[in-house]
């Protein structure tokens, strides 16, 4: 009897260990945060946490205090976002980040970029992993409604196609009945693709969707399918960028969705979001004002009312503060330090033989247009 | 086994022609063995382009560690060996002295006789050291690994020259390494950032190192009288068997965050190696729960005759013969998460097999087709780490075996 | 008593610490904790299933399950084949014969299951020749990268129950005969053949049944026509490889424990069936196999869990079996978290029927033994 007793209360040691061991381990992971085990096992659950995650605009906060913007982004994808083998991000998404760190923090370089799988880039917007997501990421109402994201100003305005092999038959979407499509996995491709192919009355054989674009790369080239389904600006850079020569693949004319690209905040967050979307409106006005990197020293001076609104010069009144979190000089910093749209444009997606398409400003027939900054 | 020796004719003749069917299997078998080996030997040496591997040596070991900071991996690479030397040399040491004590002198090995054991024993490894530094570019890896070979001599000579009773005091310095080790080399990178063979290391030592604690208990709390305590192991082990790992690798990467606080939220290496500790603690709890099943009941009843306390019979008698018992086991147990840690290649580490599927694309030799030289060099560093492991964990199995029986 | 109530307290804050979290987040990020997710429509297709995009998510799943199980269950039976044809010639007197599968299990065993399963896809499945020119052997096997097909048989529409019926009175027929052998046998003691009169009895039945029926079942073979694959059964290189990487693994497993419950047996079983002159080949496939495999069940229940649940390692090459359909659904906007959930219950079951399964025939083989 007694040995029972007593290695019973073995076990209960052993547990109450167990326990604290499991807490410390949570420990061990918050670089920096300490919960400790008596924070969680007390029982206060609900207001230790809930405070911190709906406290409002603590994410703006929280990043002027860490002095950097978490910017989740990708490591592979010519054009929008490639890991050099130096350890800079470069791309479109990339400058974006940027921009967005350089409005906030004033230091275009104050960016922690966090390369995301498809799948996981909502879940670290939502567990708070990432500020910002800017990762050549659909706005559609499914994932604005119920990811816990709010998407803003779309930086690019897409439209998803088809690439197939450049001695292939086909000529149009139409063509391709009992063909095989690669797409990757967990994007809009996916159903996007099954929905043109039965609008247009016929049926791939397969629909092959992929983790990663590099998979897919492998599957083409090895003749697992006929074609090879993503945004036009993904594809014509991985054709850019593909090992037997951009000629070997060809980007049929069809577009058949649209995909605006658009980067996203996790909800609830008004200040940031804001403050990310006004970032996009510098880079859009500074292109409709003519101010870029280069000239915007000339600007200073400026006697346009608008301009010099815009560009935060000490006025008559003082500076103007539109009370969005930025400071008022936000839009120079954006411009010297990254550039304005077409700038961004220009240096990342026209080497890829991306011409700007819907993404020229309203006043030249295109879908670009920032709201007046007064 | 071979008691007398046998001229080679007639080894054949036992081993290969011993009937008519067994020749005829010994045909077959040649063919196919041989077109096996001569397909391999032709990719090896004749078709591979092992350039990629070659240009990517560094990536492939250490990631993206930064360069001026490698310095501290040969350090530790050089403390690690030392400590192995004069654990063996003390080990060594004392195994002579027991076996004097036995009135059974080990005659000491010649030299040349010594080198052809250690050559025996460890081949996979030395021939893939060999390979590695002979794909080396520059000398520096000859250095570290003569400095590395050097450090492990004279760890073993010191190791075997110490006094008895200064040599038990470094048992504990193989505990002690990896907590000094790894804030060391964490230092300059944070955890993220790690890569290659040594997130591979690093993940699985950590994993053992945390899971054990955490699986000892849960196997106590198996064994508990107490039918929550029981349940609530049971529950924890069973269930944490019964899943895949690639589902909770999965989900420490999108679904874990969801249970901490928002401003706690731990990095994703760190949230991974959770994945792992808690899957492996399910397994070595039973693996412990075997080792504590295989104590003989005359142990515990000896130790109450003592009149000792529960904690301290569990702690001095119980708990040292039943661990004793498991390490094979628990060897294994390591040898399967080594193994395991490449799933995280799925959520986008850059571990070893997530470099071998990288650097294929790089721009030199994109297109190429070069899955197979890449994940054969990956494949080979496992198989390397695996195989010395589990050669290790049988020799331990037999000397437990003839010491205990 | 006060220990286990500590205890017990303790687990449970803990546990109310993240459940509180994981409700904190939840209200934060808008993200449902409910199932309701799984009525909606999926909104993507499965590759190598008539799924259609508007099914729903449970829909899905269901598939993910059945995929699951279409390449566990012949993974299982192929490995434990192979992995017991290895194991016995591991311990072959035959030198060559027993070092090739020592390399072979050696070699297997000590590599991560995923880089054989992204070498067996990417350097194997992914290599075969394009559809346009697939190898092929006229009637009997197509390969190339898109279709792995052998002849399959087909049953003919609406004449499924009628086969099943006729399949159904062959078994039974042959159940009574190998009864009936047995029991002459155990009268008598001559040969009785139990197995080959029985099989007999089963072949000609269901003949007769399929003549009878007028040809029921129709055996199609592959069809190779500019690329386009019909008839037979097609398998994608997908699922092969995954189907592939897992028998080999796991056959170098199971070859080890065959091997060693082999040796478990006594010395005396083996030398008792040589002095009633039973060739080498029944000596192991009627003394010493049936003890052997009796000892390597419990063993071998835990290598199908583990082919089961490392089937998983699917996500990494696109086979769309239970794990990656969750991915999947979780990349186009189910909830993490309750699709995680689902997903470790569903393995559980899944576990727990096969080890209920392999106990069941653990004590049916043990009755007879103690």
């Amino acid at each position: 009897m007694t040995t029972r007793g007593r290695r019973s209360r073995w076990g209960a040691a052993a547990l109450t260990l167990t326990l604290a061991l499991a807490a410390c381990s949570d420990d061990d992971g918050g670089e920096g945060a300490d919960p400790t085990s008596e924070d969680g096992t007390g029982g206060e659950t609900e207001d230790s946490t809930g405070i911190t995650l709906v406290q409002e605009g603590s994410a703006l906060a929280a990043i002027q205090e860490r002095g950097s913007v978490r910017c989740g982004t990708r490591d592979a994808l010519p054009g929008f976002a490639v890991l050099t083998p130096d350890g800079d991000h470069v791309g479109f998404d990339a400058d974006f980040c940027r921009v967005i760190a350089a409005a906030i923090l004033g230091d275009a370089e104050a960016v922690e970029f966090v390369d995301l799988a498809t799948e996981a880039r909502f879940t670290a917007l939502q567990s708070g992993e990432i500020d910002v997501l800017v990762r050549n990421t659909t706005w559609t109402a499914g994932r604005d409604g119920s990811e816990g994201a709010t998407f803003l100003q779309p930086t690019f305005y897409d439209g998803q196609g088809m690439m197939v092999a450049a001695d292939s038959p086909y000529q149009t979407v139409a063509d391709m009945d009992g063909a095989t499509v690669c797409v990757a996995a967990g994007t809009t491709t996916e159903g996007n693709v099954a929905s043109e192919f039965s609008r247009l009355g016929i049926t791939p054989t397969e629909v092959l969707s992929f983790p990663e674009p590099e998979l897919i790369q492998d599957a083409f080239i090895a003749g697992r399918c006929d074609g090879w389904s993503s945004d036009v600006s993904q594809l014509t850079g991985l054709r850019s960028e593909f090992p037997d020569g951009p000629e070997a693949l060809r980007i049929l004319e069809d577009v058949f969705s649209k995909e605006p690209l658009a980067p996203a905040v996790a909800d609830g967050d008004t200040e940031l979001a804001q403050a990310v979307e006004w970032a996009i409106f510098a880079t859009i006005q500074a292109e409709e004002f003519g101010i870029d990197s280069t000239n915007i020293a000339e600007f200073a001076e400026s006697e346009d009312p608008l301009i010099r609104t815009f560009l935060g010069t000490a006025e008559e009144g003082g500076t103007f503060d539109p009370g969005l979190g930025l400071p008022p000089d936000y839009a120079v910093q954006v411009i010297t330090q990254v550039g304005n749209y077409a700038e961004i444009f220009e240096e990342h997606l026209a080497p890829l033989g991306l011409d700007r398409g819907l993404n020229t400003l309203w006043s030249e027939g295109g879908l670009l247009y920032a709201p007046p900054y007064r | 086994m071979s008691t007398a020796p046998m001229s080679p004719a007639t080894w054949v003749r036992h081993n290969l022609f011993r009937n008519r069917r067994d020749a005829i299997t010994t045909v077959i078998a040649a063919v196919v063995v041989g077109w096996v080996v001569f397909q391999t030997l032709r990719f090896v040496f004749g078709t591979a382009r092992w350039e990629v591997v070659r240009a990517n040596l560094t990536l492939f070991l250490v990631g993206r560690y930064p360069a001026d900071e490698q310095w501290r991996i040969v350090a530790v690479l050089i403390a690690a060996a030392a400590v192995a030397g004069l654990v063996t040399g003390v080990l060594t040491k004392r195994r002579r002295r027991a076996a004097i004590a036995d009135d059974a002198p080990l005659p000491p090995l010649p030299f040349a006789r010594r080198l052809g054991l250690i050559g025996a024993r460890y081949w996979p490894a030395l021939v893939l050291l060999l390979v590695l530094l002979l794909l080396a570019r520059t000398s520096t890896p000859w250095v570290v690994a003569g400095a590395v070979i050097v450090a492990a001599v004279v760890g073993r000579l010191v190791g075997g020259a110490l006094p008895p009773k200064v040599g038990i005091v470094l048992y504990a310095l193989p505990v002690v390494l990896p907590f000094v080790a790894l804030p060391f080399l964490t230092g300059p990178l944070g955890w993220d950032d790690w890569g290659g063979m040594m997130l591979t290391i690093l993940l699985a030592t950590v994993s053992m190192i945390a899971c054990f604690p955490l699986g000892l208990l849960l196997a106590l709390g198996r064994r508990s009288t107490l039918p929550a305590l029981r349940g609530l192991s049971i529950g924890v082990i069973e269930f944490f068997r019964g899943v895949p790992l690639v589902a909770l690798v999965l989900m420490s990467d999108v679904g874990l965050g969801f249970f901490f606080p928002r401003d706690a939220l731990p990095g994703r290496v760190v949230r991974v190696t959770i994945a792992f500790t808690i899957f492996t603690a399910a397994y070595v709890a039973e693996i412990v729960r075997g080792g504590l099943q295989s104590v003989p009941r005359g142990q515990t009843e000896a130790a109450q005759a003592l009149g000792l306390p529960p904690v301290r019979m569990m702690a001095l008698v119980v708990l040292p013969q039943a661990l004793r018992n498991v390490i094979p086991a628990l060897v294994g147990q390591f040898i399967s998460l080594f193994k395991d840690t490449t799933l995280v290649f799925i959520i986008g580490f850059l571990d070893v097999l997530s470099v071998a599927d990288n650097v294929i694309q790089q721009p030199d030799f994109r297109g190429q087709g070069l899955f197979a030289e890449s994940l054969v060099f990956a494949a080979a560093l496992f198989w390397v780490g695996a195989y010395t492991l589990s050669r290790e964990s049988q020799r331990i199995e037999r000397r437990l075996g003839v010491g205990s029986r | 008593m006060f220990f286990q109530a500590a205890v017990l307290a303790a687990v449970a804050a803990f546990g109310l610490w993240l459940a509180g979290n994981l409700r904190a987040n939840s209200e934060a990020t808008n993200i449902p904790l409910s199932y309701d997710y799984l009525g909606q429509p999926a909104r993507f297709p499965i590759a190598g299933s008539s799924f259609r995009i508007e099914q729903n998510v449970r829909s899905a799943i269901i598939v993910g399950v059945g995929n699951t199980a279409r390449v566990a269950v012949v993974g299982i039976v192929a490995a434990t084949l192979i992995g017991t044809l290895i194991g016995i010639a591991r311990l072959s007197t035959n030198w060559l014969v027993s070092k090739a599968a020592k390399t072979y299990v050696e070699l297997v065993r000590n590599v991560p299951l995923l880089v054989i399963i992204i070498f067996s896809y990417k350097a194997l499945f992914l290599q075969l020749p394009r559809p346009q020119e697939a190898t092929r052997i006229e009637g009997l096997l197509v390969l190339s990268v898109r279709d792995i097909a052998v002849p399959w048989s087909r049953v003919a529409e609406g004449k499924a129950p009628a086969v099943l019926g006729v399949l159904v009175v062959a078994g039974l027929a042959a159940w009574l005969v190998a009864r009936w052998r047995r029991s002459v046998f155990d009268r008598t003691g001559q040969p009785a053949r139990a197995g080959v009169a029985s099989t007999a009895a089963f072949v000609v039945i269901t003949a007769a049944g399929f003549v009878a029926l007028g040809g029921p079942v129709d055996v199609t073979s592959p069809q190779f026509d500019e690329g386009v694959v019909s008839g037979g059964i097609r398998m994608s290189p997908e699922y092969a490889a995954l189907l592939f990487a897992l028998v080999l693994y796991t056959s170098s497993h199971i070859a080890e424990i065959v091997r060693g419950s082999i040796q478990a047996i006594p010395k005396g079983q083996t030398e008792a069936a040589t002095a009633l002159a039973l060739a080498p080949g029944q000596r192991m496939r009627l003394v010493v196999l049936p003890q052997a495999m009796r000892i390597a069940l419990p063993a071998l229940t835990n290598q199908y869990l583990n082919l089961t649940k490392n089937s998983s390692l699917a996500v990494a090459i696109s086979y769309f079996e239970l794990t990656n359909i969750t991915k999947l659904s979780i990349a186009n906007r189910s909830p993490a978290v309750p699709s995680y959930g689902l997903l470790l219950v569903l393995y559980l079951a899944l576990s727990l029927t096969i080890a209920g399964i392999t106990n069941l025939v653990n004590r049916r083989l043990a009755v007879g033994d103690r």
